[in-house]
């Protein structure tokens, strides 16, 4: 049993090295607050709905108040806030980075339903927020704080629900307004992480009591959260 | 053989009611129905597809048939629609035939049967239907899930304008469900218990996404989207074209987007090889062109979407439509200051066909330069009569020569010639100022045009040849870009030659003659008016041998440094427009028109001065008032300079306003101000006057006044006026009296200053000082110690004490003048009238003296007091000196201490001193030794007497009366 947990353990040091390593553009801050406070910018900006659900929305014509009432993030598209707060600071960096690294590529997926310009935007910002993630990693990696794998908040969380695109209906009305809970499903999500990072800020004071294995122990047993993508694929908007 | 003999046979007889097909009739109708009938749907399409055959027909046997179809909705009975289809059916073919539906077929269950009829020329009538066949059901909603509601028609199609019908299927029969169209609530029409249809009429465009359609019942709203697709446009402009001919494009114009994600296809088809391409752009298509020498070509284009095919046709010649690519590689080779020679290629066309190409010189822009030549593969041309230093452009295209129809585009290379000497003397003037007698030259010259300079000029020569003394030349080298220079010269005649230099050489010289001596600058003046075009002047020849004229004037306001213009004119001008974009209304500018003499001498010929556009005056004169009388007053305003305005002042206005309003005087004319005031208006019409006097005015009267000045533009602008006051018609007498009275009081005060000592000797010789009397000493010292002088302040003023005096005492004094001391002996009888204070204890040792200084009668008498003393001190005190009394007393010693000052021998008038006591202040009394103890002395006010009173009886009555005089405002002294 001990064997197994060991093996998880590296295996997810092996997976978090490598995509940290793609991530690595530039050169990172080494001030923490200064990158905390960054990320929650992006953060704050990327829950706006402003960003991309709206320009969706006006594009497809979902703007009455029926449709934009019906447009609620469905649950299971992301993880949920309670699962959010119960990961340790590293474990949230990397659920925050796969799950928007997923995002990313359904929004390629998605371009022709999305206008242009919101969805390069979008893509942007993702990308943006990816490399303060991988710097924001680092620095929770060289430093000896044993808050960097401490939950924020206490007990054993459970492993996050992997995000997954939804399976597209070929109905277009349905598949407009699938993709329209989807995107409120990321903006919400951003919203949650934002609090999350804020949370960061205000638990500098709290008692340690987790050393930093936990978290990476925790995260050595999860195996790759993202089955869904196998079921991502696009449908075109007409079925003709 | 026997075996298909016995095939043929059985055949034959099988089919015997049908062997007329081998012959030319049938007999009698056949029994034909339509079997095997099936229907299915096509949800995208909306239609109703059914399949049958139709049996019992013979082996190659083709006839003509009817079939009637009917559908039913809902209920079999519930026919909608009953239609005949005709077609020639063959033995076992399976016949299809679609029938789209207006309501989606999702929403009802429909029923299908058919019957059928022949329908051949070849069988006889009467023909009958056969029987129909069993209704065929088709239900979409069985494959519908349990899903609550539904909406169809799914992802439709439509065309702009045209109507749609959706309908949504309630699984639990809600009753509370709401369909809208985008955000609008649509109404429908009941169909079934549970299925509702909605017709949407004349859809339009809205989006590329679709138009929503869609209905909320007690859950997520379900709906579908409608692709709304603009109607095809036909292609416009559709033309082709070859560039080589071995392809053929022919573009058009496809119009609006249709809006659909899937764009209409367009397809070129050309009739004479029957080939067909399909285009890969929607707006251009290319075509191979064959080798088979295929000139000619009927293209037909085919633009086709969902709903509708539009095509366009042209026939096209080869030929007549080449458009050659356009040439490249185009150079300049050899360019001179006047020639370049320009070399191209040209793409090939065909078997080395010909081209026209066109070549365009280009200078500033314009065309200036157009030649054709015929190239095959390389072009080259000579372009001559280029000017010197100047940048051209040289453009190239080409058409076929065979037959022209389109030029290529234009290729263009940029090329300057070479420099060349200037072409042009550069024009050169002078401005002539005699300094000390000798002639200090500035030469002006105005930079070459381009067009003459050929180069870029790099400096002027300036060579200055001495007429008088041959040998001598001077010569300067000025760098450009200046255009002036000064040179000094003596009182000998000069030629100055100028000329301009570039890289290559020099330009022809300009020559200007100077004397040594300053010619004839008397002349007058005479005025021009400017018009739009400039300032037209002419001018009368002085000489028959001048070679020109030239026109100098300064480009700026006078107050300005004068930018020296000049114009030359031929010999034959006698008068030109001088214009400028310099000039300004409202300026004066002046003219000089020189006559140049054959030696290039300029003499002067006449002065002009003149405005572009008169303005009126910008600013009015300061005017100053003088001269003021009661009835007159002069207006003057001489430093008003009238050469540095805006037009020729014509004269003046003076308005004068009074406040009597009353008329206006002689000369002046009423007029209404632009703030409605009326006032009076004098008009000067000489401008230089420049003073002007009012007259008849009213004394003592507020004028107000305002001079303007005025040109043939109008009158300056109105300013605050100014007022007037008139004095007094008798003022200057009294100034005439009052003054000379001033004068003389003033020197009257001046002389008794001056006088004042000698006056005062006169009129108030001093009092003498009985302490410094020498009487007193002498009665101290032998007879008395304790005798001593009273003190006027220890005495009680309001105490009058009459004396009465025996005559023979008045003999006495008479002609004698004594010291009060000497008195002593004599007793004097007076009497107490008023008793001052309550404590007052009646006479004491008081001291009571007289003074009748102004009795003259008295003075004449030799009368003189006497003192006598008391040996007990008085009850009076003195009281503070603010008071009035005190300060009376105050002042009587101040007096009293003045007056013993004048020695008691120098006083005209007999006279009793009035004492004044060591406290007093007087300083040349003895400070100390008072006379102790006090004593209290009578006063005797000393007064005018009447020479009849001088002497009255001592009585009660008289001394009440003095006693009255006491009132301290009322003191005579």
């Amino acid at each position: 049993m001990r064997a197994q947990s060991m093996q998880r353990t590296l295996l997810s040091l092996v997976l978090r090295l490598l995509l940290l390593c793609m991530v690595a553009t530039g050169k990172c801050s080494g001030k923490y607050h200064e990158l905390l406070l960054q990320l929650q910018r992006q953060a704050d900006l990327m829950q706006n709905p402003s960003t991309l659900l709206d320009p969706y929305i006006h594009l497809q014509g979902l703007h009455s108040p029926i449709l934009k009432g019906s447009c609620m993030e469905r649950l299971g598209d992301f993880p949920s806030e309670d699962v959010l707060w119960r990961l340790s600071r590293q474990d949230f960096l990397w659920t925050l980075n796969t799950t928007l690294g997923l995002f990313l590529r359904i929004l390629s997926a998605l371009q022709q339903d999305l206008p242009k310009a919101a969805q390069q935007q979008a893509e942007m910002n993702i990308r943006g927020l990816g490399n303060n993630i991988h710097c924001m990693a680092q620095l929770l990696r060289g430093s000896s704080d044993p808050e960097a794998a401490e939950p924020t908040q206490p007990g054993l969380g459970p492993t996050p629900p992997p995000p997954s695109l939804p399976m597209l209906p070929l109905d277009t009305f349905k598949r407009k307004l699938r993709i329209c809970e989807f995107l409120q499903g990321y903006h919400r999500f951003m919203r949650r992480a934002g609090q999350v990072l804020r949370g960061w800020g205000e638990r500098q004071g709290r008692n340690r009591r987790h050393s930093p294995l936990q978290g990476l122990q925790r995260a050595a047993r999860r195996t790759w959260p993202f089955p869904g993508l196998r079921r991502l694929a696009p449908q075109g908007q007409l079925p003709r | 053989m026997a075996l298909f003999a016995v095939l043929q046979t059985t055949f034959l007889l099988a089919f015997l009611p049908l062997r007329t097909y081998q012959s030319e009739v049938l007999s009698e109708p056949l029994p034909l129905t339509p079997e095997s009938l099936s229907v299915s749907i096509n949800s995208a399409k909306q239609c109703l597809h059914l399949q049958w055959t139709v049996h019992n027909l013979d082996y190659h046997q083709e006839l003509k048939m009817v079939f009637e179809i009917q559908i039913s909705r809902f209920k079999a009975s519930d026919v909608i629609w009953t239609g005949n289809y005709s077609t020639t059916v063959t033995q076992n073919q399976v016949l299809h035939w679609s029938w789209e539906s207006e309501l989606p077929l999702e929403c009802a269950i429909h029923f299908v049967r058919m019957r059928t009829m022949v329908d051949d020329a070849r069988i006889p009538v009467p023909r009958f239907w056969s029987n129909w066949s069993s209704w065929e059901k088709a239900d979409a909603q069985n494959s519908l899930g349990d899903h609550p509601l539904y909406v169809f028609p799914k992802d439709k199609l439509v065309e702009e304008g045209s109507d749609v019908t959706t309908c949504y299927i309630s699984r639990n029969h809600q009753d509370n469900i709401s369909c809208y169209l985008e955000d609008v609530l649509t109404f429908g029409k009941q169909l079934d218990q549970s299925v509702w249809a909605f017709k949407l009429k004349n859809i339009s465009f809205l989006r590329k996404t679709g138009t929503n359609f869609y209905c909320q019942g007690q859950g997520v709203p379900e709906g579908v989207v409608l692709f709304v697709s603009k109607v095809l446009e036909e292609p416009k402009n559709f033309s082709c074209e070859t560039r080589d001919l071995k392809t053929l494009t022919c573009t058009w114009d496809p119009g609006d987007d249709t809006g659909l994600i899937q764009l209409p296809s367009y397809t070129l088809f050309e009739s004479f090889s029957r080939k067909k391409t399909l285009c890969k752009h929607r707006n251009r298509c290319d075509w191979q062109v064959t080798q088979d020498s295929q000139e000619m070509y009927n293209f037909t284009l085919v633009a086709e979407n969902y709903f509708r095919k539009r095509s366009v046709c042209i026939l096209f010649n080869l030929i007549h439509g080449v458009h050659p690519v356009a040439p490249y590689n185009l150079f300049p080779k050899n360019v001179s200051a006047t020639n370049a020679t320009m070399t191209w290629k040209v793409h090939s066309i065909g078997n080395n066909s010909a081209l026209l190409c066109q070549l365009q010189l280009l200078g500033e822009g314009k065309v200036i330069q157009q030649h054709n030549i015929s190239v095959r593969v390389n072009g080259e041309y000579l372009l001559s009569e280029l000017e010197p230093d100047t940048e051209y452009m040289a453009r190239v295209r080409c058409a076929y020569a065979d037959h022209f129809w389109k030029w290529s585009e234009l290729i263009s290379q940029n090329f300057t010639t070479a420099e060349a000497a200037p072409s042009e003397a550069p024009d050169v003037w002078r401005d002539v100022m005699f300094v000390s007698g000798y002639p200090m030259v500035t030469l002006f010259w105005k930079p070459l045009s381009k067009v003459h300079t050929h180069g870029k000029i790099l400096f002027y020569n300036v060579v200055v040849e001495n007429l008088d003394e041959p040998s001598s030349l001077e010569v300067l080298s000025v760098p450009a870009p200046a255009n002036s220079t000064k040179v000094t010269l003596n009182q000998s005649s000069y030629q100055i030659h100028v000329t301009a230099h570039n890289s290559v050489g020099p330009s022809p010289a300009s020559t200007v003659a100077i004397s040594g001596h300053p010619g004839n600058e008397n002349v007058e003046e005479g005025r021009i008016n400017g018009t739009e075009d400039g300032f037209p002047m002419s001018w009368k020849p002085q000489s028959r041998n001048a070679t020109g004229y030239v026109v100098e004037w300064c480009d700026g306001p006078q107050n300005l440094p004068c930018v020296l213009q000049w114009k030359n004119l031929g010999p034959t001008t006698t008068g030109t427009v001088i214009s400028s974009g310099a000039f300004r209304p409202g300026v004066r500018y002046n003219f000089r028109i020189y006559e140049i003499s054959t030696k290039r001498m300029a003499h002067l010929l006449e002065k002009k001065t003149g405005y572009l556009e008169e303005l009126a005056p910008s600013y009015n004169p300061q005017v100053v008032p003088n001269n003021l009388t009661s009835h007159s007053f002069t207006l003057s305003w001489k430093d008003y300079p009238t050469e540095s305005q805006t037009g020729f002042i014509q004269g003046y206005y003076v308005y004068l306003k009074s406040k009597a309003g009353e008329k206006c005087h002689r000369g002046f004319e009423k007029t209404v101000l632009p703030d409605n005031s009326v006032c009076c208006k004098y008009t000067i019409d000489n401008p230089d006057q420049k003073t002007f006097v009012m007259k008849d005015l009213q004394p003592e009267s507020v004028y107000e006044f305002f001079v303007t000045p005025y040109t043939s533009a109008g009158e300056g602008p109105m300013d605050d006026f100014r007022k007037v006051t008139t004095p007094d018609e008798y003022s200057h007498i009294l100034i005439h009296i009052i003054l000379p009275m001033i004068f003389c009081v003033l020197v009257i005060m001046i002389a008794c200053y001056l006088k004042s000592q000698w006056l005062k000797d006169k009129c108030y010789p001093d009092i003498p000082d009985p302490y410094k009397s020498s009487v007193l000493s002498l009665i101290k010292s032998k007879e008395n110690p304790h005798i001593t002088i009273m003190n006027v302040n220890d005495c009680v003023p309001d105490a009058i004490e009459v004396v009465n005096k025996p005559e023979g005492s008045k003999i006495q004094f008479t002609g004698t003048r004594k010291s009060p001391t000497e008195t002593k002996g004599t007793k004097p009888a007076y009497l107490d009238l008023l008793p001052t204070e309550k404590n007052y204890s009646g006479p004491g040792p008081c001291i009571c003296f007289e003074n009748f200084t102004y009795n003259q009668a008295a003075s004449d008498l030799g009368y003189c007091g006497h003192f006598p003393v008391t040996s007990q001190a008085p009850h009076c005190q003195l009281g503070p000196l603010t008071s009035p009394e005190n300060l009376l007393k105050t002042l009587e010693q101040n007096y009293m201490n003045s007056l013993g000052e004048i020695p008691a021998g120098e006083a005209n008038l007999n006279y009793v001193s009035q004492l004044a006591s060591p406290t007093s202040g007087d300083k040349e009394s003895p400070p100390t030794n008072p006379p102790e103890p006090a004593l209290c002395s009578e006063y005797k006010m000393q007064m005018a007497i009447p020479l009849g009173l001088a002497s009255p009886p001592p009585s009660e009555n008289s001394s009440l009366s003095s006693t009255t005089l006491l009132d301290p405002g009322e003191h005579y002294h």
